[in-house]
């Protein structure tokens, strides 16, 4: 199998998550002896490349970023620019957010599931995963931890079947989380959290309130 | 105030806005901004408005003041083509900017994770549309968009039907 996966995220390459998860990923296709070409649509200038890519090779994966709800405004721009192939293509995605519970990424991965039919190719899966927002905010070392999962869903990708075996739906984890996590939660969102939050900022140069309101 | 934002190719926002004045509306209650000649850049997802310099997008386009109204309008309405039966990415690189509006900060609400609103006033959403769009889906996107900002929706409604966005506005 060969691989034409293509980062969907605005960011450049260098503070992208998608770039990271997409690395991970790849070190699982190689184990199972899958190749693999990445691009980046951050950069418009190899926007012709990537649609070449796309036009010479028949397995797709589009990894991307859940930007409100759905794709990023750039990404659809890009989208708009493919002409149309037939069902020999299959594409499949790659979706991940910040937001941790399964339910955040559904609208999103709606809009995934359709799209494929609008580009005339087959849809291979979309897998769905979120709790992804720190990963730029870690050390190099916990990165590679925190996307190391991705590495498993690659091996998998790599047998073929897509994104529709179980492994693959059990990866987004849990759709809503239970009241306990949900209060746990809530309560290290307003302490260490805020703390944590305002660290990075500042460590970003930031010296005002995170929730300042500068229009008024 | 109902805010209007107009992406499409075929200026359909001034007709609406026509429709709304004729149907009683007011003309100091409402704004148009078409879009074309602007320049808006997409979102770049640099986390700059939330981590750098909250509240304020590191990009320096025509965007801003727009922004600034949506934070102050009572409805935002996006006037858009569709492709692949959603709003066109002129659109949605309005909506991924709206980042600003929200704080980094985090809570729970109805059992989901939100970001903390900045300001205190929040603007409801609607979407009128031309072309193939996929309506189910937009009202579920339109719902989720106004969850993001602690709002609600407006509802969706096709070209054909302005005038019963147009209902809505009054």
């Amino acid at each position: 199998m060969h691989v034409v996966i293509i980062n969907g995220s605005p960011r450049v390459q260098k503070y992208s998550n998608t770039e990271k998860i997409i690395a991970a990923f790849a070190k699982g296709l190689s184990e199972k002896q899958a190749t693999f070409e990445t691009y980046a649509i951050s950069d418009r200038k190899t926007w012709g490349i990537i649609r070449d890519a796309y036009l010479k090779n028949e397995e797709i994966l589009i990894a991307l970023p859940l930007f409100v709800e759905c794709v990023p405004g750039l990404l659809l721009e890009f989208l708009e620019t493919l002409p149309k192939k037939d069902e020999h293509t299959r594409l499949s995605f790659l979706l991940q957010s910040g937001f941790a519970e399964g339910c955040q990424l559904r609208c999103g991965e709606a809009f995934l599931e359709k799209l494929p039919e609008y580009l005339g190719v087959r849809y291979g899966g979309c897998l769905v995963k979120g709790g992804n927002f720190g990963i730029r905010l870690l050390e190099e070392e916990k990165q590679a931890q925190g996307t190391k999962p991705y590495q498993a869903m690659g091996r998998l990708f790599a047998e073929g079947d897509g994104f529709f075996r179980e492994e693959a739906k059990k990866f987004t984890g849990p759709e809503y989380f239970p009241l306990p996590i949900r209060l746990i939660i809530g309560l290290m969102q307003k302490t260490l959290a805020k703390k944590m939050f305002q660290k990075a900022a500042a460590s970003w140069g930031c010296s005002v309130p995170l929730d300042e309101k500068v229009w008024e | 105030m109902v805010f209007m934002i107009d992406t499409t190719t075929k200026h359909i926002g001034k007709g609406i806005g026509e429709e709304l004045l004729r149907s009683g509306g007011n003309a100091s209650e409402f704004e148009l901004i078409d879009t074309v000649g602007m320049h808006i850049s997409h979102c770049i997802g640099c986390n700059y408005c939330w981590l750098k310099t909250p509240g304020v997008c590191a990009i320096r386009d025509d965007y801003e003041p727009i922004l600034k109204k949506m934070s102050s309008a009572d409805q935002v309405w996006l006037i858009s083509d569709t492709h692949f039966g959603f709003v066109s990415w002129q659109t949605k690189n309005i909506v991924d900017r709206i980042m600003p509006l929200v704080t980094m900060y985090l809570k729970f609400k109805d059992g989901q994770m939100r970001h903390v609103m900045r300001y205190d006033h929040q603007p409801d959403i609607g979407i009128i549309y031309t072309g193939d769009g996929d309506r189910a889906y937009l009202e579920w996107w339109c719902q989720r968009t106004a969850l993001n900002l602690g709002s609600r929706s407006l509802g969706v409604f096709s070209e054909s039907n302005g005038k019963e966005a147009v209902s809505c506005m009054l």
